[in-house]
């Protein structure tokens, strides 16, 4: 399915070594089409995250077929991957992942410093602050704001490079549920309205809610019907493909 | 790799963000640098004055090994085959033939009111006098006057105050009866050190720091003294001289030079051959006491000596020069191990400084890895950073060593006078500082460059999970 945003075919990760081996991918096909909004859920250690960080290509596969946007990561060099994230992947962390010893605009601008970017940077960056309404703090350090206000800046540093696909990994998980819900408004906009795909590993219901799909794990794979059911309840839950 | 400003900008920031751990690591090195730039400057300066002025190595003397059987002396005789044979030589720029006074002679005259008297005959030698036309100072009045009519006259009457028209310059012969000009006379700064030091104050005779100066004050009258050649002060001298030979030579000091003989009397080497053939005969005014040999280069020191020995069979009259530079050479490289240890160590403290800040700096690096750094970017960072310390630490280090050397030449200026005092114990080159730099700069980016491989080699999700 060249059309596809994400193709897997058999992933597969361990961690660990010899008796110790502990397998959290088992062998995982899915395939994402430009715009999805999908949502990965299932329990803690079920393998989302380890799933959604190979898909970005901030892990490695011990087997199994990836492509994302086009780029098949067998055949692609160390350099074309960090390319690929600072162009076109944006990531969205729980723990917010900002850097304290710089400002928030510094922190939006980050990926520029490993591009030839041309323009204004600064006003590129002012530009993703304003869009997840903070364009004020931009000289303010991340020690300085709420969680949610750290949230909306690490999402405006994913939407920096105008990324094709962005992936969120429990986006919410620390936020309270008034600012959540802001978050996944500000997602769901940002599908319907940029077209832009998404890939959100999530507990919460009310984030499966809005996905497009819902693709449910379990010990290491993408479960259907009643397993999936059981994984997230009330959930539209999808297949893989 | 990222864009070569980006990366400038983002190593400094980094670098400086933390003063804490930029003074941990830079301390050490600071330390060491200046060590090292210290102890570079202070072995060539201590080696520019030991060996550029107390035993100048560009310059030597070769001298025929001394043999006598039965009380007769029967070295080998230097002549002007023996100086063409030596200049021949590929590792020789200049020879010129030195010539001792070889029969009794005495100094005589005033100085400061008081009468004195010293032996000059064996303390007297010739040299030619384009060996000190490089000197300014000299090349005009240090000359062989001879009896050139021109340099010579008018008559006049011995005994008489001025009674020649540059009574300066000029004495009246007492045989000729004629106005002669002063033979020329250089000493060496030896013996200007030895005068300050032992005799001025023990006979209260005032301290001539420059000679020029000194001359300047008092006037060349005062430099005026008499050789009385034929006569002796020594006793028991079997040599004896015809007393119609006797003869009275007004002299003038007119300067010091490194290379007067170290102790007694220098002029032109005519008047000693001269006086050679006067008083001795034809072979004394024909055999040199020395050849100096101006060397192209000093480390070619060595071949020339070993070919003196295996070739014409003679020897440098001076080993201790040489023994000195091989102790400073020694010295040097023992004080700079000592300083390149510091730096070693300090380059370990570095990389242990670096270790704890990747361990510390896991998620920053994920996180770079994440927004699009690849793994030769997080290792240019972490490189740059150590470089940075580097430079600094390298100028802080080589200010710090060139402070330390002022205070050390502050206080050498308070001590004592002593021979051949210099004015500083060091001396800092382009190359020295250039050096010190480098050294730094090596040592920090050595330092950095194992932790900056692990932090290069982190995947990015692991260097994410850090809590």
């Amino acid at each position: 399915m060249t059309s596809s945003v994400i193709s897997l075919k058999g992933v597969t990760k361990s961690y660990g070594a010899g008796a110790v081996r502990t397998p959290v991918l088992r062998g995982v096909s899915l395939d994402v089409a430009p715009g999805e909004l999908v949502a990965l859920v299932g329990q803690s250690g079920s393998g989302k995250s380890t799933l959604l960080n190979i898909i970005g290509g901030l892990d490695k596969a011990d087997d199994g077929d990836i492509t994302v946007l086009g780029h098949a990561f067998r055949s692609t060099s160390e350099q074309s991957l960090a390319r690929l994230r600072n162009t076109s992947i944006g990531f969205v962390f729980q723990a917010f992942n900002l850097l304290d010893h710089l400002t928030c605009l510094g922190n939006v601008t980050l990926p520029a410093s490993f591009a030839p970017i041309t323009g204004d940077v600064a006003a590129r960056g002012r530009e993703a602050l304003d869009r997840v309404g903070l364009s004020q703090y931009a000289e303010r350090r991340p020690s300085e704001l709420s969680g949610g206000q750290k949230q909306r800046v690490a999402i405006a540093r994913a939407l920096f490079g105008r990324p094709k696909l962005l992936l969120c990994d429990e986006p919410t998980g620390n936020l309270d549920s008034a600012t959540g819900a802001e978050v996944i408004e500000f997602f769901q906009k940002l599908n319907s309205n940029d077209g832009v795909t998404l890939v959100i590993v999530t507990h919460e219901r009310r984030v499966s809610s809005i996905a497009k799909r819902v693709i449910a794990m379990r010990d290491g794979e993408i479960v259907e019907g009643e397993a999936a059911a059981a994984v997230a309840p009330g959930a539209d839950v999808g297949g893989p493909a | 790799m990222m864009p070569t400003g980006n990366l400038a900008r983002m190593v400094v920031a980094n670098a400086t963000r933390s003063p804490k751990h930029f003074v941990l690591s830079a301390f050490g090195i600071v330390v060491g640098i200046a060590a090292f730039s210290f102890f570079l400057a202070g072995t060539l300066g201590v080696s520019d004055v030991l060996l550029g002025k107390v035993f100048p190595l560009d310059q030597v003397e070769v001298i025929a090994p001394h043999t006598s059987i039965a009380g007769k002396n029967l070295s080998q005789k230097l002549t002007a085959d023996t100086v063409a044979e030596i200049k021949a030589r590929p590792e020789v720029a200049e020879a010129l033939p030195r010539m001792t006074l070889q029969f009794p002679a005495v100094g005589y005259g005033k100085f400061e009111g008081q009468d004195i008297r010293f032996e000059v005959g064996g303390f007297t030698d010739g040299i030619p006098d384009v060996h000190v036309a490089d000197d300014p100072k000299l090349v005009d009045v240090f000359k062989d006057w001879g009896n050139d009519p021109a340099n010579n006259g008018p008559a006049c009457v011995p005994g008489q105050p001025k009674n020649c028209p540059d009574p300066a310059w000029q004495y009246c012969d007492n045989v000729d009866k004629v106005c002669r000009k002063r033979v020329p006379v250089i000493i060496s700064p030896t013996v200007l050190e030895l005068y300050n030091t032992q005799v001025a104050d023990s006979h209260g005779l005032p301290h001539i720091g420059a000679m020029e100066q000194f001359i300047a004050e008092r006037g060349r009258e005062r430099m005026h003294f008499w050789m009385g050649l034929g006569s002796t002060m020594m006793a028991g001298s079997n040599v004896d001289i015809d007393p119609t030979k006797h003869r009275d030579i007004g002299a003038i000091l007119v300067g010091v030079s490194p290379k007067a003989r170290r102790v007694g009397l220098t002029i032109p080497i005519g008047y000693v051959e001269r006086w050679n053939r006067t008083f001795v005969g034809d072979k004394a005014a024909s055999e040199y006491s020395s050849i100096i040999v101006t060397l192209r280069h000093k480390d070619r020191l060595a071949t020339f000596a070993q070919w003196l020995e295996d070739g014409p069979k003679l020897k440098l009259e001076d080993q201790l020069g040489s023994s000195f530079a091989t102790a400073i050479f020694v010295i040097r490289w023992v004080l700079l191990g000592i300083a390149f240890v510091i730096v070693i160590i300090s380059a370990i403290n570095i990389a242990h400084n670096f270790f704890m800040q990747v361990s510390e700096r896991r998620r920053e690096i994920g996180v770079l890895r994440a927004v699009g750094a690849t793994r030769a970017d997080v290792m240019a960072i972490i490189l740059g950073e150590s470089a940075v310390i580097g430079v600094v630490s390298g100028v802080l280090g080589v200010l710090l060593g060139f402070l330390a050397s002022l205070l050390v030449d502050w206080g050498l200026a308070l001590a004592p006078d002593f021979p051949f005092k210099p004015q500083t114990l060091f001396r800092f080159t382009w190359w020295n500082i250039a050096g010190s730099l480098s050294v730094s700069l090596a040592f920090c980016v050595l330092g950095g460059l194992l932790p900056a491989r692990r932090a290069s080699r982190m995947e990015p999700a692991a260097a994410l999970a850090q809590n």
